[in-house]
This record gives structure tokens, sequence and C-alpha cells, in this order.
């Protein structure tokens, strides 16, 4: 039996609490670099390979190193193992407190662990990273004497992360079975999410008057999309499909505003049946990765001048926070790729992701309060059971995304210690390097690879009605209003130029 | 004022309520609440009867993504006053 009594019910039982864990611990390491002590340069950090000039004359160095300077002398091999050791030891602690079983969870993660380098490593090659363009009189493209190359920056290993994983899911779903315990792409992210409030931290150190606006711009923008989506949404599904009023009203949620969660909270304030919810999410899992593949290379190729309207309109477009944060990092990489392509200048990396999170996170902070709100008003107006059924306002507290907190922790945390300690910046961002680099990348592959598996396209047979409107709301609803939005809120917003 | 809590399950197409001492299987909430109504209420007392879902009951793989359903207050007048 699992249910939430208190405030601190699921503290160790959900892959939400369990993200902030892991997310703050390995924060918390990597802050012992201001007391001299680096208790995470083990991880393994990728490096860029030739492939003939591996051929040539092999060496594992030439494909990964420890990430830490303190590591250097390590064999490359003890470092990925250790990196192994440990991210799977901290995983399955929580999928034991969790209830999962720990040995499949084991078996999948070490399963996931392995394809995530492999792509990583792949995805490193100079062919496919390496782009054309002139920076400070140097083109490493030419340098590198390459006759031909995709030019995709660090958006190639994700899309090789993600090709392995869509492979497994549609084309060897045996072998996706076995890998389901560990198919958590949202604890994943989640993770990862709290890593990316450390670079949030030092963003907002480099460019404090940006990150600001950004931060308003996303909620401002979340704000408004809402107040047109979910009654566009609503009304369609009522009048067009014919939809009772509580599918209608799960499928708006769903589809309007953050997919899967949005469905399960509003059917649960509305106290709709699960199977809806269920059904709605099946959806929006198989069409949040459609948008992934394909709204990143479209914005990249129709807009590459509007980094982070782009990012903030992936952020009101794409459900899920797994699909939203992959499809901003991939964005995040191919924009750059392109705008170094275009004028031989590198933005910074990470402030396209940071869009696309932050909105994203502003939409998660609100669907507590919007089913609360919408329970009330289903209580009082569409039930009429005022004096019958009662909500408690710690609903929205049951519904609140605890990730969340682990984020607002890491950047602020970061923040704090820069202003109370500024000779020790140096120390911190050295010492957080790894967590915000390596550790985050890697949690970011695993994503991709672990939502590719669980996505079985052939799954859309037999969800007519509700594919269909999906797919209409999405593309005549959601995509042009999202992007007129974040255009409303962040034009102008550009990216600081990297140094 | 009475509180009661009740554990509410929905399993493939019926809703079980369980807890008090009593367990109540229904295929539609509405049902439920009349049902636990009619067999908690007191002469004189109001209960508060707070239903609270079993996420354990939603499938798994969803579960990562949002943990939780609904949770919610069924107010039971005592039978007196629902005469």
């Amino acid at each position: 039996m699992s249910t939430n009594r208190r405030w601190n019910s699921g503290m160790f039982a959900t892959e939400d609490w369990w993200s902030v864990w892991i997310g703050l611990a390995l924060f918390g390491a990597g802050l012992l670099a201001l007391a001299g002590l680096d208790l995470v340069g083990w991880m393994a950090r990728p490096r860029p390979w030739e492939w003939t000039d591996t051929v040539s004359a092999f060496a594992w160095g030439k494909w990964f190193a420890p990430a830490g300077a303190g590591y250097a002398g390590w064999h490359p091999l003890v470092s990925w193992l250790v990196s192994y050791a440990v991210f799977t030891a901290l995983f399955a602690v929580g999928a034991y407190f969790q209830r999962l079983s720990v040995r499949r969870f084991v078996f999948g993660f070490s399963a996931l662990y392995v394809i995530t380098w492999l792509a990583w490593i792949a995805g490193n090659e100079l062919h496919l990273t390496i782009v054309n363009a002139t920076v400070d009189g140097h083109n490493r493209y030419r340098e590198a004497a390459l006759s031909w190359g995709l030019q995709l920056s660090e958006g190639a290993p994700f899309l090789l992360a993600l090709v392995a994983g869509l492979a497994i899911g549609n084309f060897a779903k045996g072998f996706a079975g076995r890998l389901a315990e560990a198919a958590k792409p949202e604890w994943y992210i989640k993770t990862a999410i709290v890593f990316l409030g450390v670079t949030l931290g030092a963003q907002t150190i480099q460019a404090s008057a940006f990150a600001l606006d950004l931060i308003l711009a996303g909620a401002a923008a979340t704000f408004v999309a809402y107040l047109l989506f979910w009654p566009i949404v609503y009304t369609v599904a009522r009048r067009m499909f014919k939809f009772p009023r509580d599918a209608a009203a799960v499928l708006a949620s769903g589809i309007s505003i953050c997919g899967v969660s949005a469905a399960i909270a509003t059917a649960g304030a509305i106290r709709a049946k699960p199977v809806i919810p269920v059904a709605v999410s099946m959806v929006v899992v198989i069409f949040a990765m459609l948008e992934l593949i394909v709204l990143p290379g479209a914005y990249t190729a129709f807009f590459p001048d509007a980094p982070v309207v782009n990012g903030a309109a992936l952020g009101m477009t794409v459900k899920t926070d797994g699909a939203d944060a992959a499809a901003g990092a991939l964005l995040d990489e191919l924009m750059n790729a392109r705008h170094l392509q275009l004028t031989g200048e590198h933005w910074q990396v990470g402030w396209i992701l940071s869009a696309a999170i932050l909105t994203k996170i502003w939409i998660d902070v609100f669907i507590g309060v919007w089913a609360f709100l919408l329970a009330i008003v289903w209580i009082k107006k569409v039930e009429q059971r005022s004096g019958v059924v009662s909500i408690s306002p710690m609903e929205i507290w049951f519904r609140f995304p605890k990730f969340v907190l682990g984020y607002f922790v890491a950047w602020l945390g970061y923040l704090a210690i820069a202003a109370a300690w500024p000779a020790g910046k140096p120390l911190l961002a050295s010492g957080t390097a790894v967590v915000q680099g390596p550790m985050r990348t890697m949690l970011f592959m695993m994503t991709f690879v672990a939502m590719g598996t669980m996505t079985d396209f052939t799954k859309l047979k037999g969800l007519g009605k509700v594919a269909l409107l999906y797919g209409l709301a999405l593309v005549v609803v959601i995509v042009p209003i999202a992007y007129a939005v974040a255009y409303l809120f962040h034009h102008g917003l550009m990216p600081p130029l990297a140094p | 004022m009475t509180k009661i809590d009740i554990e509410l399950r929905y399993e493939r197409d019926r809703w079980r309520a369980r807890g008090a001492g009593i367990e109540i299987v229904h295929a539609e909430l509405r049902g439920i609440e009349t049902l636990l109504a009619s067999q908690l209420a007191t002469e004189r007392t109001p209960l508060d009867v707070e239903l609270r879902f079993d996420t354990a009951a939603l499938p798994r793989w969803l579960l990562q993504y949002h943990g939780h359903y609904c949770n919610y207050v069924l107010h039971v007048p005592p039978r007196g006053a629902q005469a």
C-alpha cells in the first residue's frame, strides 16, 4: 500500500525524492573541493577522437579519461568502472527503497549504462561532432584534415543514444522488457535537472540579469500558455470529438499542460477512473518522443537566430520532463553548432537548455495549484456537491514535483557559497564542474536511451480518437501558440558569448 | 467530528474502499460514497471520511511521471440529519 498521508510521505519511496537525494549527494561531494578534497574527479569523460587515428594506434585514453586532474594517473578503464560502480550503487539503493526488484534493476541499469557509453563514445568521433568554423584564427575542422563531417557538435551522442533506445524499444521488444525495471527516464532526468541547478548557479554569477530575465519570462509565459491552451483543447475535445467531461478535462491537461503528470493530477482532482489518464499517458509518452525527434531540428533549421525563444517554446510544447530536457539539450547543441557554423561565434552552452527547463519547471510547479483549483471548481460547479466532499490544500504539496526543490537548493546553494566566500569561486567552479559536466551529460544520455526503450510506436494503434485529438491539438494549437507566447516573452534574449 | 481513514484503489473496472473494518466495491465512485455513508453514519456525530488513493494500484511505469492520485474528504452527516 502507498498512500500520501503526511507532508513527508514518500520521502524514501519515490523516484522524485530519490532524484533530490542522489543529485544533492553528488553536488555535496563536489563541494568538498572547497576543503581540498576531490571526491568526484574519478568520473569518466569521453574524449573527441578520429577513427583512422584510433585504428592505427588504439588506446583507451583516446576514447575516455578521468574528468578530474587529481585522477589523471588512473587507467581510463578504472575510471569507467568506478563511475559504473558508484552510479549503479546509488541508483540501486534508491531502487531498493522504492521496492523495485534490485536484481532486475541492476541488470537493466548496467545494460543502459553500457549502451549509453557506446553511444557517447561513438558520438564523439570527429566526423560527427566537429564544426567547420574559424574561431580565434583556428579552424579545428580543417586542422583535423577531415574530408567530410556531419558537424552536429555534442548533439551527435544524444542522437545516437536516441536511435539506440528506439531500436531496442521497437525492434528488440523482449530485451526492452528485460530493461523495464531500470527504464526510468524521469528519474535520470530529474537527477540531471538537480545538477542543472548547479549550472544555473554558475550562469547566474556570469550573467545575473539575463538569468533573472529568463526565470521571470519563463514564469509569465507559462501562465499565459496555461490560460490559452487548456480551454481551447477542452472545447475541441468536447465539441468536435464528443468526449465526456471527465475525459475531456484529463485530455486537455495532458495535451496542453505537462503531459502525463497533468493528466494524472487532473484525473485525481476530478476523481475520474484511472483508466482515463493511463490511456492518455500512453499517447503523451509516444507523442513526446515524436516531438523530441522533430522539434529541435526544425527550430534549428527555421529559427537559427532565436535560441532562447526556441528553448522556451520547447518547454511549453514537449510534454514529460524527460523528453523536454532531452529536447532542450539536443536543441542547445544543434543551435550552438549552427550558430558557430554561420558566424564563427560560440554561445555559452547551457542557456538554451535552461530556457527549456525553466519553462517546464514552472509548468510542473503550477500543476499542483491548477489541479487543486480544478478540483474545487469540479466539486462546486460541475458536481455541485460543496457540502458533501472537499479537498485539502495539502494536495498541492502532494502533487508538487520534489525534484524542483533539489534544483533550487543546488542553484541557491551555489550562489550562497559564491556570495559568502568570493575567493573560493574558482574552487567552487572546479569542484562542481564534473557534476554539471560529465555526470549531468551521462544522465541525459541515459534518459535518451531509457525513453527510447520504453517507446513502442505500435501502441498508437487502437488509441484512435485520443491519438487523433492529440496530434491535431499539437499541430494546430500547442506548437503555434507556444511559439507565439515564447516569442512574446523571450524575443531579443540571446545567450552570452563564450569567453 | 469523528475522522475515519479509508484506502481507495481502482482495480480493472471497479473501485475498492477498505478501512475502519469495512470493505466496499462498486463500479462508480459515487456508489462507493453512498455505501460508505450508509455504513459509517452514526446517529448523532458527523463524520469526515478521508479517502486516500493507493498509488500502488496505478501501472508501475506510470508512477515515475506522477506518484499521486486523489485524496479527498467525504462529509457524512448523522443519520438524523440525513432523514
